[in-house]
């Protein structure tokens, strides 16, 4: 796939409630594909700019489940198939006793596979990413809230967008190559 | 800032509260009259729900009590938001300790180490009570200790009803650092006394029977319970000013979140309670379970697993389900409804070998609850619904991000 030499357009901005009106009013405006950046969560922002889940929820349940069954498996196979102990005439099968390892796989596998759901889903580690073109940025972990409108966006074209990031009044509007 | 804001919203309890106190005034005088009946028809039947009713209520309060300390700690707009729900809960403890003294009077009806022990046929049980009963559990001792919780629990309720009570008008002084030294403290001395409570209440209609863990099941289930009373209430005042303008996703979410910890730690502790007392298989363990499993007893415990466990547990990890007051309210209702199914599976099966749901069991519950409605509303009318003048009320009273109008 070509490289398009221009990432996006990113604005800036000087509070959260402006970041917050800017980024509802650019997605009412039709540009799905943006994203936003700021030092702290902002309540009500990730729904903003369109976001509504992701698929790590479902990774770990799947793998909770499936830490569930490793749990409870391993225990029947070895106390009640392979080796079976008769402890104070309990049954072999002993559900009871078995739960808390059960337990602890379903959080094993839960914990382990949010890590890496969570790194496969978003791309981390990257140690290159464009937005970190625009000097500017580098307040973005400080005290300055962004909101950018990528150039793959369906209605992204250089000069509209840029005329319509600046009818939002931003601080700053900068061009950022890929 | 706070200030500015409440001057323009109108803070006190919508007419709601008041309509509330007087139909729950009409359902316990109702339910009150058929209650004092069973009193004088059926005895035995009567104390056993009233026990089970008391317990049910008093959950409620104690635990509200519980969740109001512990914002005063932690802090945070979950618990401003229902603080006052919380308090008008908690004040509701001078009633309680009245409605206590149906179980002094009925103390020989309720607990066999209060009967004459030379009654009792079973050797073994009747040699371990003449030793129990000379030392600690007495009828004098089991009056005095209560004397003494329902002492704890007032002074706490009184003091930090008193403080939050000042925080009302523009004069109020900071009380932060008072509601810290009280709840710290305060939050120890209910896990003991709700312990040695749940030992002398309910724990000793079975006096052979022992789990150290007991005290927790029973203290869980009073914080859940008061959680879920609260979001109940919340709703209510949800359809009218000023809760309709102040409850944000963000708290009812919150809300979710503690019901969902609070349903997990009541399943931990009650699971770890039979997983201990099973794999010991020890006589004087054993028999509680054994009791509560047989003579169609154990259907019940297995609906507390799928229903006050699985169910709520599974339909509580929804994210949007949690942020939503309209729908949360119906776990809330359906885990309150538990709790009294989980307080009569304790309860009951002392008295009865098979399964078995009195009239009283029901008559009894619904007028002490109606008793102790009435009482709530009425506590809850009379302050506003936040402390508008409190250091944490920014949490509530000013949108998130100032400036922007959520």
């Amino acid at each position: 796939m070509k490289r398009d030499p221009i990432y996006g357009i990113m604005a800036e901005f000087d509070t959260p409630t402006a970041l917050l009106e800017a980024a509802r009013r650019t997605y009412q405006a039709g540009y799905k594909k943006i994203d936003a950046y700021s030092p702290f969560p902002i309540e009500g922002l990730a729904e903003e700019i369109g976001f509504e889940h992701n698929a790590v929820a479902l990774v770990v349940l799947i793998c909770g489940i499936i830490g569930a069954c490793t749990g409870y498996l391993l225990q029947y196979w070895c106390d009640a198939v392979t080796y079976p102990l008769n402890i104070g005439g309990r049954p072999y099968n002993s559900w009871p006793s078995f739960i808390v390892i059960t337990f602890e796989l379903t959080i094993l596998f839960g914990g382990i596979s949010a890590l890496l759901g969570m790194l496969a889903l978003n791309g981390l580690p990257m140690p290159y990413h464009p937005v970190f073109n625009v000097p500017r940025f580098s307040s973005a972990s400080k005290d300055r809230f962004f909101l950018i409108v990528f150039s793959s966006d369906k209605q992204y074209d250089a000069s509209a967008t840029r005329r319509f990031l600046e009818g939002l009044q931003p601080r700053s509007i900068s061009e950022v190559p890929s | 800032m706070s200030a500015a804001r409440a001057n323009h919203l109108d803070l006190s309890p919508p007419p709601i509260v008041k309509k509330m106190s007087q139909r729950s005034l009409a359902v316990g005088i109702l339910f009150g009259l058929g209650a004092v009946a069973l009193a004088f028809l059926r005895p035995e039947e009567f104390y056993r729900g009233y026990l089970l009713g008391f317990m049910c209520w008093l959950g409620v309060a104690l635990g509200s009590m519980a969740i109001l300390m512990i914002r005063h700690l932690t802090g945070g707009g979950w618990g401003t938001i229902i603080r006052r729900i919380l308090g008008a809960a908690m004040r509701t403890l001078p009633l309680l300790a009245i409605l206590f003294i149906p179980v002094i009077l009925g103390i020989h009806h309720l607990y066999i180490w209060a009967q004459p022990l030379n009654n009792i046929e079973n050797k073994h049980l009747r040699e371990h009570l003449e030793q129990i009963t000379r030392s600690y559990l007495t009828t004098n001792g089991f009056v005095m200790r209560a004397i003494i919780y329902f002492a704890i629990w007032n002074v706490c309720s009184f003091l930090l009803s008193k403080w939050s009570a000042q925080t009302d008008d523009a004069s109020a002084p900071n009380n932060s650092q008072r509601f810290k030294a009280v709840a710290g403290p305060g939050l120890i001395l209910y896990a003991f006394t709700i312990s040695f409570a749940a030992i002398d209440w309910i724990m000793s209609l079975d006096p052979s029977w022992i789990s150290t863990i007991f005290g927790l099941i029973i203290l869980i289930g009073e914080i859940l319970s008061a959680m879920c009373f609260a979001v109940v209430v919340e709703r209510i005042l949800f359809n009218y000013k000023p809760m309709s303008e102040l409850l944000r996703p963000d708290f009812v979410h919150d809300h979710g979140k503690w019901m969902l910890a609070f349903v997990m730690v009541w399943a931990y502790f009650s699971f770890s309670q039979w997983l201990i007392i099973w794999a010991g298989n020890l006589p004087s363990e054993i028999s509680f379970y054994l009791k509560r499993l047989s003579g169609g007893w154990g259907w019940i415990g297995l609906s507390l697993v799928l229903f006050h466990f699985a169910v709520p547990f599974a339909i509580l990890l929804s994210r949007p389900f949690k942020r939503n007051i309209r729908k949360l309210v119906w776990v809330a209702v359906w885990l309150i409804l538990m709790r009294y199914v989980d307080l009569f599976w304790i309860i009951e099966p002392n008295f009865s070998k098979t399964i078995s749901l009195t009239v009283a069991d029901v008559v009894v519950p619904v007028a002490i609850g109606g008793i102790w409605l009435w009482y709530f509303f009425r506590n809850l009318a009379a302050l506003p619904l936040v402390p508008a003048y409190d250091q944490d009320a920014h949490e509530v009273l000013q949108p998130e991000h100032a400036g922007h109008a959520g």
